[in-house]
Formats: structure tokens, sequence, C-alpha cells
């Protein structure tokens, strides 16, 4: 090749440099940001002149004997040249001048400086300055117009102007750079260049391009490019004969076009690939002199000269007609051309002159990756030289593979293979790779390993640094951890007792697994373990007491957390992601290729506590329309789920099959399109999905750190926005939410009753609303369906409901279901308490655990009965509430307190409310009392139902009432009572469960100043259902009152009755209290007694205990609570 | 009152701590607070954020408006306009001030924060001071300011007052008898 690069040599300290020839071209001149201006005999001078102009010199220009510096000293000097003696300073500026440059006749001196101006000043007389005020920023550059009419300047506020010098004017401006604050920031020194001699072009870098702009017209004409230029251009020099224009590039390229043909006529590359910044023609036009960033100094010798460059376009065509050994060269030249740019660019190298300039032409110029292969080719090629066919063949193959990249060029074994039918159907999908959930991608510098619930694994691979950082959620857990990460591992994951990291295999090293136990008891909290060669981990994970590896050979390695080698097994395809939860494991893989953008993964669960098992057998995994999987993992109670990256949460649902549902869909909430959430922990109670919102990102960045958000679920379910929708949706997130108890009570943990219970409830309660709703609606059968859904209890409340806003046929319906319920409880009660039955013999033996479960089942068991013989009670009858009520509120008095926090446990509340457990744990149930209140209960409800409907008074107004949707109409017949209110029936429940326990309330009674005397001889009659003294009285003389006030309502009849009755004597009374026992008293005492026996016998003690029990225990909570309170407050270390 | 019961009072405010460790919900006579899980973000007054953090028991998320873009917002708007913005914060002053003095390892652009609110108070008191010198050239009786933060009225409050006394006293001695109509006694 014709230009020889010659090796670069230091010329200035590091920093901006500038470089020029004198007019004869004996000396190169450059200066540096050492404030040195050196003068150069050749490339080769060891011992250059320096003259010192100051602390810095940003440039320099040179003619006729004069030296004009540009300094940091906020002057332009001249100095006397070659001799280097000081000659005054030429003009100043508020700041230091950028560039300053000469005219054609060396007259005058340009001078652009950062404080926005230009100057043009008469050499010989520096009184006459002209100054050219419009930038807006520093100016980077100026030149002159070689006619000495106009000057172009460059700056950094975008614009290259035209000034006319005489006039002071702005002529044009084009607005083409890039802005930027100061010279030292901008992308580019933008030198500019006026062509010479003709002065008919500018030559203006913008961005990686060199436009050419028409004097006069000041029109932009041609554009000279070249796809070796991948950074900005920062200097262009014509040479001396006006032809060839050179520029200098950020990247360190260096390029020569010739401007007529706008052919790249020669590239070269900087050693170092420094930025250029300097670059001046000798004035032979046959060397070129450079300079970089770094202070040194470059040049090249034998430049093509204008003429020769423009001849060799045409040279090829020419000899290939004559010759086709040089017709082989010339392809083969050409080859190697895309080879190394990857373009099309016109450029042209004239022919080579000998193999050696080829090479030579390599090493300077092919990027490293083709380079060995081109090589080779060309290699090849030269052995087989003489051999002409072959030389055709290669003719063709370099004339007909022009668009191969060059990287793949072939030994030439024939003509190109003829096309393939193209294929029309799906297109595969490229699997997605394998990742460890909670973790952002592996090309990031600074990039999460892994971010979970226990705490964060951030990876820091930067030029400083290539380390690993352990960070926990809870310091309690352990401190914080930064290890060096000497191996590069790439894979992290995190439990509450081990860090596990992984590498991939090197050329060296094998793929090494390395897990910091730092539970461990012992002194040693770490080991490593080599994985076999050729077998890379893909994907960890952390169990509880274990741990588990998938391999690029589609294995799965299970370790101890102690570093135990464990089973191991195949996975059917390649892993994709595995996450782990106590004992369980899941593992998603490739299950085969997928197609049109959608991934076929399949999955599969497995159990590896001491049962082991697999629950899941590698069932496809479904995504969304083209996703893929982004998250994998567990809920914390152990539920597995996982993302995909359309922000679709997806729960395993073990209730249906092991069905998954989505729960959630994330991008709902996103408030912008390129929003999205990274999902790092979901919860189910409560329920939280907690994530990291990534504004315009998939990704979180490391810094600044994250903060963690919360989102609801919702079940995708139809129409959300109606009233039914919601509570749809709400009943069945419920539900499926609640499925983890029955999972975790089955692997045996130990469950939140309190909770569950809870759940249930809030289930039956939105059941019961949509069961109104639906009534509402007049949807009968939609009510009928929804009563297959709830508990019986709940059943009995929707018969109640129905009778009460009159649809008989319904309530006839639920009346049946309700039974049926009932039967079915019946059947499971009786199982279960046989079992329990044989539990209770063998653990006689008073455990304080049992104990207290004793008597939750003894509340739960005595509740349902209690409302069982309110219910009705409460519909057919009037005033036996109210005395009860009373009773009950003066007994609740005295015993509330030891009661009051077992009373706020248990889950009941004032309204019957529906309690699906109940009855199921009850240990003392009597057999006999199980089965008939129960089914007389069920008769109860239709005879209240009718009763009801007999005094229209007393059912209208309720019935009215319970049109609403809401439960409250139902909550139990307040409008019938005279005093009783909700929280003393709350009361008396837990009273009348104390009377069972305790019989000798009659004193207590006595006391009471509330109760009206005259009641107290009819409570006796509390517990028993159909008829009290006063009823029996009522009955005989409510025609009388009526006739008496005609006019009343059927409340005021019985108020007014109530007060004659009081008004009766003593014995009166007695007697008809008397009259009503014989009638029916019998059977609802003896049953009392056996009840108050039965509990009385085992349970006073037990259950005082346990009592006793709570009361420490509360005692000590809230101890505990003002200790950790006061240490949080005090306790300043 | 002086400017550390003014901060007394900012430490009301609350902010969004990440607790590293775990504790049931605390009942404290101002309201509960927590439950506190680790690596969740939860609500605290300011004087529990810091005294968690002085403890390095949390990082403190800065509140929304301590953003460099916002305050620069804010103070561009504090500069365009003559009379008294919404100020970010009614506490903005001292809770930068605690914030940045105790945890400024957890807010981004620390310097850059303070600074910005540095320049938003300087903008602030300077109209304080002219509406004052306004107020007190035109020998008014009464004016309205709005959108002052407590902090603001606070350090205006006892110079503003005691020099209007003694330029009351100053006023009728001059004239005496014409006591009337010079301002009023504070």
């Amino acid at each position: 090749m014709p230009c020889e690069r010659k090796p670069m040599r230091y010329g200035h300290s590091e920093g901006h440099t500038d470089v020029t020839f004198d007019d004869t071209g004996k000396f190169i001149v450059t200066c540096g940001s050492d404030g040195d201006v050196r003068i150069w005999e050749s490339l080769d001078d060891d011992d250059p002149r320096s003259i010192n102009v100051g602390e810095k010199a940003y440039s320099l220009a040179l003619k006729k004997g004069k030296l004009v510096t540009a300094g940091s000293n906020n002057t332009v000097q001249i100095h006397t040249f070659p001799e280097g003696d000081p000659d005054g300073i030429l003009t100043r500026f508020t700041t230091h001048a950028t560039h300053v440059a000469f005219n054609h006749s060396g007259s005058r001196v340009a001078a652009g400086s950062s404080d926005f101006m230009v100057k043009v000043v008469e050499v010989a007389d520096s009184s006459q300055q002209k100054t050219l005020r419009g930038h807006d920023a520093p100016v980077l550059s100026v030149t002159f117009d070689p006619k000495d009419e106009f000057l172009a300047s460059a700056s950094c506020d975008g614009s290259v102007v035209i000034w006319k010098i005489d006039e002071q004017t702005k002529v044009t401006s084009w607005p083409v750079l890039q802005k930027s604050n100061d010279v030292s920031t901008a992308k580019s020194l933008c030198r500019l260049g006026w062509q010479p001699k003709t002065a008919q072009l500018l030559a203006v870098p913008v961005g990686l391009k060199v436009h050419l702009y028409e004097r006069d017209s000041w029109e932009h004409v041609s554009t000279l490019s070249d796809d070796m230029i991948t950074q900005p251009i920062n200097v262009v020099a014509w040479s001396p004969c006006g032809q060839l224009l050179a520029a200098g590039s950020v990247g360190g390229f260096l390029t020569v076009w010739n401007a007529e043909s706008k052919l790249c006529v020669e590239r070269q590359k900087h050693e170092k690939g420094y930025t250029v910044c300097g670059l001046a023609w000798h004035p032979s036009g046959r060397q070129m002199a450079y300079t970089d960033t770094v202070g040194s100094l470059g040049l090249l010798d034998d430049l093509p000269t204008a003429s020769s460059a423009t001849k060799t376009p045409k040279a090829p065509a020419v000899k290939a007609a004559n010759d086709y050994d040089d017709l082989f060269d010339e392809d083969d030249d050409r080859a190697m051309d895309e080879g190394l740019s990857d373009t099309h660019s016109p450029a042209k190298r004239p022919v080579a002159g000998g193999d050696d300039d080829d090479d030579d032409d390599d090493d300077d110029l092919v990027p490293a990756t083709g380079r060995v292969k081109n090589r080779g080719s060309f290699l090849d090629d030269e052995n087989s030289l003489d051999a002409v066919s072959l030389a055709l063949g290669q003719g063709k193959y370099g004339g007909g593979d022009d668009d191969d990249d060059g990287g793949t060029v072939a030994p030439p074994t024939g003509p190109p293979l003829p096309l393939r039918p193209a294929y029309e159907g799906p297109l595969p999908t490229p699997p997605q790779k394998p990742f460890q959930p909670g973790s952002t991608p592996a090309h990031l510098t600074h990039r999460f390993m892994t971010w979970n619930s226990v705490g964060v694994v951030r990876g820091y691979n930067d030029d400083q640094d290539n380390a690993v950082d352990v960070e926990f959620h809870d310091t309690a857990v352990h401190h914080a951890m930064h290890l060096t990460n000497a191996l590069g591992h790439t894979l992290a994951d995190l439990s509450q007792e081990a860090v596990l990291l992984a590498c991939p295999a090197t050329d060296e090293l094998a793929s090494k697994l390395q897990c910091l136990h730092f539970s461990s008891w012992d002194a040693n909290k770490e080991w490593i373990v080599d994985l076999p060669a050729g077998e890379d981990v893909r994907a960890l994970v952390l169990g509880r007491g274990w741990a588990a590896v998938a391999t690029s050979a589609r294995t799965l390695r299970l370790f101890t957390v102690g570093g135990v080698q464990k089973e191991m097994f195949s996975l059917p395809g390649h892993v994709v992601s595995m996450a782990a939860h106590g004992e369980q494991l899941l593992v998603v893989y490739h299950r085969g290729t997928g197609f049109d953008g959608d991934q076929a993964l399949g999955v599969q669960l497995l159990q590896l506590g001491r049962r082991k098992r697999q629950v899941i057998h590698g069932e496809p995994l479904p995504l969304s329309c083209k996703a893929h999987l982004a998250w994998l993992g567990f809920t914390a109670e152990g539920t597995p789920c996982y993302v995909d990256s359309e922000g679709v949460v997806r729960m395993l649902n073990r209730s249906l099959g092991n069905t998954w549902t989505p729960v959630c869909n994330t991008r709902e909430t996103c408030k912008g399109k390129s929003d999205h959430f990274w999902v790092v922990a979901v919860h189910e109670n409560p329920q939280q999905l907690r994530c990291i919102p990534c504004k315009g990102s998939r990704y979180p960045p490391t810094l600044p750190r994250p903060a963690v958000a919360i989102l609801p679920f919702k079940l995708p379910l139809c129409q959300t926005t109606t009233e039914k929708g919601q509570m749809e949706e709400q009943y069945w997130r419920s539900t499926l939410l609640q499925n983890h108890y029955s999972f975790l009570s089955s692997s045996g943990y130990e469950i939140d009753d309190e909770g569950q219970n809870q759940n249930q409830k809030e289930q039956q309660e939105l059941l019961m609303k949509m069961f109104a709703l639906s009534c509402k609606l007049e949807r009968e059968f939609r009510c009928m369906e929804l009563a297959e859904l709830m508990t019986q209890s709940v059943v009995t409340l929707a018969v109640r409901y129905a009778s009460r806003s009159r649809r008989m046929n319904l309530a006839q319906r639920l009346n049946e279901l309700a039974m049926e319920k009932a039967n079915q409880l019946q059947e499971e009660q009786e199982q279960e308490e046989e079992v329990e039955e044989v539990q209770e013999e063998e653990q006689r033996t008073p455990r304080s655990r049992y104990g207290q479960r004793e008597s939750a089942g003894g509340h739960s068991s005595s509740r349902p009965r209690q409302a069982r013989e309110e219910e009705p009670r409460g519909e057919e009858e009037d005033d036996p509430q109210e005395t009860e009520t009373l009773e009950a509120d003066g007994e609740s008095r005295k015993r509330l307190n030891p009661f009051a926090r077992g009373a706020a446990a248990s889950p009941e509340k004032p309204s019957p409310k529906p309690m699906s457990k109940e009855g199921r744990v009850n240990p003392f149930k009597v057999q006999g009392s199980g089965k008939s209140p129960s089914q007389s209960r069920v008769s109860n409800v239709l005879d209240s139902m009718t009763s009801v409907r007999r005094p229209a008074p007393l059912g209208g107004p309720s019935g009215k009432q319970s049109k609403g949707p809401v439960l409250k109409p139902l909550a139990p017949k307040p409008k019938t009572k005279m005093q009783s209110t909700l929280l003393q029936m709350a009361t008396s429940k837990a009273a009348n469960k104390k009377a069972q326990v305790n019989p000798e309330p009659a004193a207590d009674r006595l006391k009471q100043p509330e109760v009206p005397p005259p009641d107290s001889p009819v409570e006796d009659s509390e517990n028993k259902k159909p008829r009290t003294g006063f009823q029996l009285w009522l009955e005989e003389n409510r025609k009388s009152i009526l006739a008496d006030s005609p006019d009343l309502q059927e409340t005021d009849v019985i108020k007014a009755a109530m007060g004659s009755f009081r008004g009766l004597s003593a014995e009166d009374r007695l007697s008809w209290t008397e009259r009503a026992k014989g009638q029916s008293g019998e059977a609802a005492d003896l049953k009392k007694r056996k009840r108050a026996e039965e509990a009385g016998e085992g349970d006073t003690d037990e259950e005082s205990r346990v009592k006793a029990d709570e009361n420490i225990a509360k005692k000590k909570k809230s101890l505990d609570t003002t200790a950790k309170l006061s240490a949080f407050a005090f306790n300043k270390n | 009152m002086d400017p550390a019961e003014v901060e007394f009072l900012a430490e009301k405010e609350i902010v969004k701590i990440i607790p590293n460790f775990s504790l049931d919900k605390i009942y404290l006579i101002g309201g509960d607070l927590g439950p506190f899980n680790p690596g969740l973000p939860v609500q605290v007054p300011v004087w529990l954020a810091l005294n968690l953090k002085q403890r390095q028991k949390c990082r403190i998320l800065p509140p929304q408006w301590m953003d460099v873009d916002k305050l620069e917002e804010v103070r561009e708007m504090e500069r365009k306009e003559d009379s008294f913005t919404p100020p970010p914060s009614p506490y903005y002053m001292e809770l930068t001030k605690l914030l940045l003095n105790h945890a400024s390892d957890n807010i981004p652009k620390a310097d850059e924060i303070r600074t910005l609110v540095k320049d938003i108070w300087d903008t602030r008191i300077a109209k304080l001071r002219l509406s004052a010198d306004s107020f007190i050239s035109q020998q008014e009786a009464h004016a309205k300011l709005d959108n002052l933060t407590l902090m603001e009225i606070n350090t205006t409050r006892s110079f503003l007052l005691g020099s209007l006394n003694c330029m009351f006293k100053l006023r009728s001695n001059m004239q005496p008898g014409t006591s009337t109509g010079k301002g009023p006694d504070y």
C-alpha cells in the first residue's frame, strides 16, 4: 500500500495537542498541554527545540516566520520562528483562546475564544482588530477564506458561521453541530477546513461525516463519509493541492478523500486508537503529521497524490480485461476490503504493489475479528495462484458474495450453493436463556444477582472491582458481606442459611459452585465444588437444608447445605429457572421449541422432604401470548408462583388439580407503556405482591437503591366494575389464597387458625352478600347456586333471608339444601368424633396446649348451640329476650373480665355470623344434642317463617328492611326487642356459657338492680323454647288490651301488656309462670342441666387454669412490648 | 418559639423507611406504627426514622419532594413569582436539615438538594425581608402573607416585632401628641 505509517513518538505530556508544518516543510511544529512548542526537524529528531509559551498551549499557527500560539494566560502570543523569541502579544481575551489561524498571506490572524468571540488581528499592527460577535458558546475553531473575504468559525452552540470579515457580519450560519457547554466537553473539536487555491469548498466535520459547503451559494453540496469511521471527526485538513481532504476522528481513524470523486483514497488507524486532535499536511502533499490527545506525534509518509488518487478507480477494469491474475488480486483485495469494513463504501485502494504491503495493511487495518480468516483465505489463494480456473472461481466468489460480511470467507470450493426454497410456516422462537429469579441481566456491570425475600446479592464487575455484595433485609439473619469475586460468579441465590454462588466454566477452570454456609455452627463456613468437565451451572437454588443446581448437561444435582452430594436426576430439557421453598423444588425447563414467539416450557414440582415425590410431572407451563418467563418463585406461604414478561402473575391452584390461576396483571397498574414491575416476592397472607416499579425499563438499576412497592392481587374476572363482579372476584381470590392453609397443614406446618377462620368468615360473608344481591335482582336460581357454596349455618341464614323477603319457593329449596348440608355435616362430625374420642382417650394426660384446644373447642361448640336456641326464639318471642339479656347483662358484668381475652380472641361476632368450622371440632358435643337441635332447628326455621308471616306488623318492617343487599337486616331481630342491644347479645352469650359451667347464678341475679323483681322467677325458664308465663298471660289478655286501645302497634301492645302484667299481684304472676313451666319447661331444663353437668365436671378446673394461663400470657406479652419499646427509645448504641 | 421547637414539630412529619429488622406493630400515644418487615417500606414519623437510622436499623427513603428536578422547579417558580409559592413541604427546611444531616447516604444527590433547598430558603427569606421592608416603609397597619412556613415566620418574628416596637417608640417621641396611625403597637 502506498502510504507508510511511521510509529508514533512522544511529543508532549498528555492532553490536547496541535501540529503544523512550517512553510518550507522542513520542520514539524507541535504544541501541547505542557505549554511547550516543539520544533522537530523530522519525526526521528531526538532533540527537538522547545519554546515555552505558557502553562498550556491550545493551538498554534505558523506562517512567514511568525509563530502564533493560543495560551492558557488568555493571550495570543507571537514568537519568531525558528528562533523562538517572544515577539509580543497579539491580542487578549477574557478567557483562553481555543484556536488560532493565519490567513493565506500570513498578514492576519484569526483567533476564537471561549468567551464566545472571534477576533481578526493584523499581525503587523495588533491594534487593528476586528471582533466578530454572535456565537452563544465557546468558539471551537476558525478558518480563513483563502481569498481573505470570509471567515468561518464553529462554536459549541452548534453552529458553523460564515462571517464577512470587513463588515464583521454574519453571512450565513448552519446549526449542524452538536451543542455542548465547553470546548473540553464538545464531542468534536470541529476544526474547519477551507479549500486552498480555489477556495470553493468549506469542509465541516459533522459527526461521522464531513460536509462540504460551496462558496457564495453556501449550500451543502456533498458529504464525505466512510464506514470505518465510528466516532465523530475531530479535524479536517485540505492537502496543499486542494484536492484531497484528510480527516482525523475521535476513535483515531485517519481518512483521506478525494474531494472531487468523493472516494476514500486512504485510511489509516491510529496505532493505539487515541483521538486525533491535530492534523497537518506537508507542503509537498506527500506527508501528513498528526497528534493525539495523549501527546504523541505521528506521521504518514508517501501519501497518494491527488493525481494518482484520481486515476486508481479506473485501473481495475482495465486490468481485469487483460489479466486474470490481476483480476484475482483485485478481487481478493476487494473481498478483504469488504471483510474489514463491512461496507459498500466506494473506496478503492490503489492496486497493490506487492504482497508485503498487503500484509502490512492487514496489520494496520483489519479489525481483530475478521483478520485471521481473511489472512487464511489470502494465503490459500497465494498457494493456488497459478490455477486459472480456481482464480476464476474465486473471482466469481468475490463478485457474488459482496454482501457477505467477510468473516466467513471460505476456501474456494466452487460456485455458491443454489438458494433453498423459502420456508413459510411458523418460525421457531429462540429459546429463552436460563436466569435466576430476581436477577438483572448478566451483561450489566452493576447488577442484582438475586433479590429475594431474604436479601439482595449484588454483583459489581467494572474496572476497579469485581465483587459480590450480600445484604440481608433483616440484619438479624446475618450482617452484610462483601466478597471479592475472583472466580467470576454470575449466579447467586440466598437463603436464611447460606449464600450459593456459581461461575461458568472457563478454558482452564471447571464450572464451580461455591456455598457460604454462614449459619453453620462449625468453623468452616464455606465449601466449593467443581462440576465435571463440560458441565456448566445454569441455575441454582437454595432450599431449607439443601441446594439444587441445574447444569448444561440437563442434570439436576442436589446437595445438602453442608456440601454433601445427594440425589441427581436428568431434566427433560434445558433448565430455564428454579425456585425453592422449604422442601419444595420447582423447576422450569424447555419442553421443546416454541413457535411464533411462544416459549414451550415445562414445569416440575418436587417434594424433597423425608417422603420424596413429584407433585407436578413436567406439565406445560402456561404463559401469556408471546411471553417468556420473567420470575419464578414461591409465595411466602409456599405456593408456586411465576410471572411472565407480560406481567401476569400466576399461582398454583392446588384445589383445582394443580392448575395455574392468574392472580394479577402488573402491567395494568403501570403508568407508562414502557414501565414495568419487577417482582421480588409474593405473599398470600396478607395478599401482597412485592415488586419494584421500574420506570421505562424491565429491570431496576442498583443505584439509587430501588424501593419495594406493594401491589394487590386482582383475579381477572369479568365485569369487576359491577358490584357482583367485585364480590365474585373477592370471593374467589380469598378462596384461592386460602389454599395454602390446607397445604401447610397437610405438610405438617403449624397454621394460623385465626387467620384461616377470619378468611372463611370473610368468604361466607361475601357469599351472603352475593346472595342478598341476587335476591334483590330476583335471580332465585342464582341464589340457589350461591347457597351451594355456603356452609350449612350460613344457608340457614339464607333461608331466613329468603323467607323474610317472601320468596317461599326459594326458601323451600334452600331449606332442603340446608337439611342436606346438615346431614352431611352430621356424618362428618360423627366420623370426626369417633376419631377425636380415640384421641381424647390417648391424651388424657393434661397438656396445656391440648387443654387450650379443648377449651377452644368448648367455646365453639357452645356458641352454635346458643345461636340455635336464640334464633327461633328471637322471632316468635318477645319478652323473654329482654329478660334474658338483662339477666345476662348482670352476670356478664361480674364475669366478663377474666374472660375478656377469650371472648375477644374467638372470632364470633354479635350477629349469628357464619362459622363454617362450627361443630366440626367439638370434642364435647353430645351425640343426641348434636343430632336433635340441628334437625329441630331446621324445622324451626320454617316454623318461624310462618309465624313471622302471621303477625303482619312484626314481619312487615323487617321484610322491608331486609331488602338491602347487606347483611345487616339479618343481624338478629333487634326491632322486636325492647332494650337488648347487640352488645348485650354478645355478652349474654358469654354469660350463658358461663351459666352452663357454673350453675350458681341465682344469687347474682337477685342482686341485680336493673332486673325488675317480678321478672326474676320467669328467668328460670330462660332456656326453654316455647312459652313463658307472660306469654301465656298475653295470649289470654291480648284481646282485652286491643279492645282498650285498638290503634296500638304490635310492639306497643306488648309494651302495654308488659305494663299490666307487672301490675298483677305476685301470686298471679307466679301462677302464670307455673302454668308456663308445666307446659313446656321440663324439656329445656333437662337439656340444660345435662349440658351443665358435662361441662362442669371436666371443664371447670381446666378452663380456669386456661384462663389464668391466658392472663399470664397476656401480661407477659404486654411486658414484652414495653421492654421492646423501651429498648427502642433509649437504647442508643 | 425557637427553631429547636419548630424542628421538634417537624419531627412529627411522616417519612418512609425500609427497616432491616422485624417487629410487630407498636402502639404509641400518637398512633400505631408498623408492623416492621425487613425490606418493606413503612411509614413512620421523622423522629423515629432518625433514631432508627442512627442505630443503623433502617434506610430512609427521601420524601417525594426531595428530588433535584422537583426542587429545581420549585426554585424557578419561587424566583419567578413575586409572592410566596407553596413550599414543597410545610417543614421543608427542617426536614432537609434533619434528613441530610443524619441520612445523607440514603438520599441521592444530597449536596445538590442541600444547595437547592438553601436557594429556595434564601429566595423566600429575601422576599420576606422585602415585604417587611415595604410594610414598614409604607407604614401599613396589617399585611397578609400566604404560604409561609412556620420556620420562616419564626425567623423573622422576633426581629420584626422588636423593631416595630422600637420604631413606634421613636416615632411617638418625635411627634408627641400625634401617636395615632403610625403603626400598631405590637
